[in-house]
């Protein structure tokens, strides 16, 4: 590990203060479960390390009438046991699916939505696009990209939770680069795929603090997580989906379905949330989707199979919202 | 205190070949396969292994324990991979490096086989004979779930569909 500056603010200015317009200069530190190990192969270098754990007002859940306020720095653990979470069975899921007591009380929100990519390439110190994405299109491209892969960016998206969050409407604040200056955007908007070596794969300035998610207190909307996993350990998923549902006697009247890890964002599919309006939840009315969400998939040379994963994990992750069946083996 | 000291010899009983060499065995496997995913789940792997005497069956067990879960890890999950262009070795993480954790695994029984035939033939030997069938045992379990043989350990759900697909098509 290279030598570092450390801080550890007690505010939201004094974070801010300590931030730098270059990336690469400045780290924020919540739970560390992905900076520490990163920092350990040096693949992310920075000069300071900002831990933003003791800031007040990062870390908790508040509720009123209209809004959850979620603290960037609250715990897996702790938002998985909020009553406040009661109407978003999408986003336990996804905290079910982590499967690591360590990951789930030391990871923070914030920081699941913002780890780094798992591209191998990317953490063998290759660089995040790893020549332009040329050593993943010529290497082993199992778990990469089957959509958006047409840039240089070909990983996936790492965060399990942001598909859910973008499912049921949620928001992000961000604060900076003064404290005065703060940003509310929808969780979709929060995430890009970098063009180059200079853009992150988020829409955060380096100068600037993501301090809350922001659920809508009622969602109407019947939701929930389905991931495809390969073992019953902390894995990440092969392929994962989240589908919030408003359902109106019987019939779809709104729709929202997000795929996880098959681009370098999560993955709206509008295309299958049309195929549910005016329908009753089925396994036909499901399968379509699941079918209509990969129809534009572009696989890579190994990853073909990840478009029937994701067609599959859209299906069952409807079927769950509707509180059916969804069949297969549940890991 | 008496100082204990035994004298032992021990002879390889070189007209049937059997004490240093051969040991024979049994295993089964149950699985569940996701047609739909490829993913596959150990329910239940069972096994007999002869190893002439016993001496420690307590041990010996666990031996046997160990192989199962060895023989499942390297037929669903393990795989050293290299990057096809540079060589690399991509999944030295433990992040990536797949293995079967409490849940993949299934339930074990293990049973020493030891009738007075091979009890007689003496200490044989049991640390590698029970590993080497697993992968034979649960991909044939596979086959016969699926009605299609996935060729190549381990049976990854890459593989599974993959095989699934070259199926539908022939």
């Amino acid at each position: 590990m290279k030598a570092f500056e450390y801080a550890a603010p007690t505010h939201t200015g004094g974070v801010l203060e300590l931030l730098s317009d270059d990336a690469e200069q400045v780290a924020l530190l919540a739970g560390g479960t992905d900076l520490v190990p990163l920092m350990g192969k040096m693949i992310i270098t920075p000069r300071r390390v900002v831990n933003i754990m003791n800031v007040a007002g990062l870390r908790g859940i508040e509720a009123d009438s209209l809004t959850v306020t979620i603290g960037a720095v609250t715990t897996l653990d702790e938002l998985f046991e909020a009553p406040e979470l009661a109407d978003f069975p999408a986003i336990r899921q996804a905290i079910h699916g982590i499967n690591s007591d360590t990951l789930r009380s030391q990871g923070t929100l914030g920081g699941e939505l913002l780890q780094r990519p798992q591209c191998w390439y990317f953490r063998g110190g290759n660089g995040l696009l790893a020549d332009s994405g040329r050593r993943v299109v010529q290497g082993d491209n199992r778990y990469h990209a089957i959509f958006a892969n047409a840039g240089p960016a070909k990983f996936v998206s790492p965060s399990r939770i942001a598909p859910a969050l973008i499912a049921v409407g949620a928001q992000v604040r961000i604060v900076g680069p003064s404290e005065q200056e703060e940003t509310v955007l929808p969780v979709e908007a929060l995430f890009r795929a970098p063009r180059d070596g200079r853009q992150r794969e988020h829409a955060i300035e380096p100068n600037q603090l993501l301090t809350h998610i922001l659920l809508p207190r009622a969602p109407r909307m019947a939701n929930a997580t389905y991931e495809v996993r390969l073992t019953a350990g902390p894995d990440f998923p092969l392929a994962s989906a989240a589908a919030a549902l408003q359902i109106e006697n019987g019939i779809v009247r709104a729709a929202n379905i997000v795929l996880g890890h098959v681009a370098p964002t999560p993955w709206v599919s509008y295309a299958a949330s049309q195929m549910l309006l005016g329908q009753s939840v089925n396994l036909d009315t499901a399968t379509a989707a699941g079918e209509a969400a990969v129809r534009d998939a572009t696989p890579l040379s190994e990853n073909a199979y990840k478009v029937q994963l994701a067609s599959v994990a859209v299906r069952r992750a409807i079927l769950r919202a509707a509180g059916q069946d969804t069949g297969g083996i549940d890991l | 205190m008496m100082p204990l000291e035994v004298k032992g010899e021990f002879k390889r009983r070189d007209d049937n070949g059997l004490s240093s060499s051969q040991v024979g065995g049994v295993q089964m496997a149950e699985v569940e396969v996701d047609r739909d995913t490829g993913v596959v789940r150990m329910k239940k792997f069972v096994m007999v292994q002869d190893m002439g005497l016993v001496i420690n069956p307590k041990t010996a067990k666990s031996q046997m324990y160990g192989a199962a879960i060895m023989g499942i890890a390297y037929a669903l999950f393990e795989q050293r991979l290299l990057d096809p262009v540079t060589g690399v070795f991509l999944n030295a993480e433990i992040a990536d490096y797949k293995l079967p954790r409490l849940g993949d695994i299934g339930e074990i029984v293990v049973e020493i086989y030891e009738p007075d035939s091979e009890y007689n033939r003496g200490v044989v030997g049991l640390g590698e004979p029970p590993v080497i069938s697993p992968g034979a045992t649960i991909s044939n379990a596979v086959c016969n779930a699926l009605g299609v043989r996935v060729p190549v350990l381990p049976m990854t759900p890459k593989r599974v569909l993959e095989a699934l697909v070259k199926a539908r098509k022939a």
